[in-house]
């Protein structure tokens, strides 16, 4: 019997010689097309935000280093900070309001035990649904000023309908509440996951121990489920500052800018106008400002729950 | 107030807060589908809400869909059956091998940073990229095609794939595939005689997703096509900033003819695609 396990291992040389050939075979291609389509546009771009490059101008070899030129054209352009903050504005407003639904509905699904799984279906749904129809069906038709049915609803209340894509704060409002409706179900699902989690004994033992419900939820529940919260957090903040589609279809970036995000200034300057390399240091100040927030994110946060 | 009638009221209000949230999500949708029954008329003065009663619905917008502009609205749709079929299945082979040797290969003690590596895509932002395959694009003359869309969609899922499959193989147990090795079969043998039918959950939850991103991507479109290999999502902005006046009904009738399969694919499976949405962070 001892000298079993030793068989075994004799024999593996052999089908590691012909797995020397496999291994590279499975990994290679997948590595090659990341790298090709990866690397190539990231360093390219990094490039470009370094010259003068033009979409019109490609092929005349006379494009320029310009050195730091574009970032400091960027940092001192009132309109890209418009942006910049209109972005900042955006998140600020679509993800907390995020959470605490997420959180409310999940601990509600949490609590039920019939229906619980065709809920569960039904809150996939807008997770399913491009941005393009979202912002169509939600934005378009539902905030239509004149025939649309929240402002017949509010007038029918007696109030004014509100210009939701006219004024600029209340376009701001519709896009959130776009975002909100849409993404609202990714909390939903990541909160559900970690509630399930925790184990409902903790509860009883709290509860024989005379803990009340708040009590028993603020020290068990909340410290438990903080992990996951965090994570779904940082995909939903990085996700909100990379908001785009929905502001293509609603305003255009409009009334004015007020609605304009990085990304939308980006595709305007860049693959409307042209201008590659302006285009490029925008995308690479958004990039910068990810990572920096990112990294502090994901550090803060871990240093915060190793003290708990 | 006893412990079971507390109860009873948490589960009531439980059931309030599910029925409130479930209605938000469900009045968006059922406005797009009495809207594609409704005629001009209905939408021109005050909203109406129910059909019958404050509007005679009619087929028309649906005849105008599927039958006298079938053709102009066939071409974007093929498009975007053909790009996310083949831009999925073509991300899942690639991905999923490579998932599979991460989990079971050695690649000299870094394969959690060729992991991660590959995981790095989804920071970096979409506007990043977008100028770069435009010119890209351009210089091999794959603009406005197909393929371009294929190319693009493919490498976007490959890290998700790879990320999750390698966890799911990693899972398997390992001892099904040295006995058949021992019995001679080789590794391609096993991988897809073996190893891929276990896994056959995951790589469900994996191609379902991709088959959603790729079908509902609209910057790259945007960015990439224009006229031959436009996508659904780009065909229906196209619609309304052609138009200037929207057709409501007809663009709900195409909103409904877009979002159904994906929709309906997606709820089919949600058991699969919940663990696959929510797999990142319930590892991290």
């Amino acid at each position: 019997m001892a000298t079993e396990p030793q068989v075994y291992p004799s024999k593996r040389p052999r089908f590691e010689i012909r797995d020397n050939l496999w291994k590279w075979i499975f990994l290679v291609p997948a590595v090659a097309i990341i790298l090709i389509l990866l690397a190539v546009p990231v360093l390219w771009t990094l490039y470009a935000a370094f010259t003068d490059l033009h979409l019109y101008r490609i092929g005349d070899f006379d494009t320029k280093f310009v050195g730091l030129a574009n970032f400091e054209k960027l940092l001192s352009n009132r309109s890209f900070w418009r942006t910049a903050r209109n972005t900042v504005v955006f998140m600020l407003g679509v993800v907390p309001a995020q959470l605490i639904i997420g959180l409310t509905v999940a601990l509600a699904l949490n609590n039920i035990t019939r229906g619980q799984k065709l809920f569960r279906t039904w809150f996939l749904m807008p997770l399913m649904v491009s941005p393009v129809v979202v912002s169509f069906i939600v934005g378009r038709m539902l905030f239509q000023e004149d025939i649309g049915p929240i402002n017949d609803i509010l007038r029918s209340f007696g109030f004014e309908g509100v210009p939701w894509l006219t004024s600029p704060t209340w376009a701001m409002v519709a896009l959130m509440a776009i975002d909100v409706w849409q993404w609202s179900s990714f909390m939903i699902l990541m909160l559900l996951a970690a509630l399930q989690g925790v184990p409902p004994d903790l509860h009883e033992a709290a509860r024989v121990d005379g803990a009340n419900q708040l009590q028993s939820f603020w020290r068990i529940t909340v410290p438990l489920i903080m992990p996951i919260t965090m994570t779904a957090l940082l995909i939903r903040i990085i996700d909100a500052f990379k908001v785009v589609e929905i502001i293509m279809v609603l305003t255009g970036g409009g009334p004015g800018q007020a609605t304009e995000s990085v990304t939308l200034a980006i595709y305007r300057t860049g693959v409307k106008g042209g201008d590659l390399a302006f285009g490029s240091s925008q995308a690479y100040f958004l990039l910068i400002v990810l990572m920096i927030f990112g990294g502090a994110y994901l550090v803060l946060t871990r240093r915060a729950m190793g003290k708990d | 107030m006893g412990l079971a009638a507390q109860k009873r009221v948490r589960t009531i209000i439980s059931y309030c807060i599910l029925g409130f949230w479930s209605f938000i999500l469900l009045f968006p949708m059922y406005w797009v589908v009495i809207t594609s029954f409704k005629n001009a008329i209905d939408m021109s003065i005050k909203a109406t809400y129910m059909p019958f009663i404050d509007f005679q619905p009619g087929l028309h917008a649906w005849h105008y869909l599927f039958v006298d502009r079938l053709t102009w609205f066939l071409d974007p749709f093929m498009n975007s059956v053909l790009v996310a079929f083949i831009s999925s299945t073509v991300a899942l082979v690639i991905g999923s091998s490579a998932g599979y040797a991460l989990a079971r290969f050695d690649y000299g003690g870094r394969n959690n940073s060729i992991v991660l590596g590959f995981m790095s895509q989804r920071m970096f932002p979409g506007a990043l990229f977008i100028l770069a395959f435009l010119v890209m694009f351009r210089e091999l003359g794959l603009l406005d095609t197909r393929l371009a869309l294929i190319i693009v969609y493919s490498s976007g899922a490959i890290p998700f794939i790879v990320w999750v499959m390698r966890d799911f193989f990693e899972g398997l147990p390992v001892e099904i595939e040295e006995s058949a090795m021992i019995d001679g079969a080789n590794r391609l043998g096993v991988l897809f005689r073996i190893a891929m039918p276990l896994a056959a959950p995951g790589l469900v939850a994996v191609f379902v997703l991709s088959l959603i991103g790729a079908w509902n991507e609209y910057l790259v479109a945007l960015t990439l096509t224009f006229r031959e290999a436009i996508t659904i999502p780009l065909f229906m902005t196209m619609q309304v900033s052609q138009t200037g006046y929207t057709e409501w009904w007809n663009m709900s009738a195409i909103s409904l003819v877009s979002v159904i399969p994906v929709v309906a694919a997606g709820m089919a499976l949600e058991k699969y695609i919940t663990g696959g949405l929510t797999f990142g962070a319930l590892k991290g």
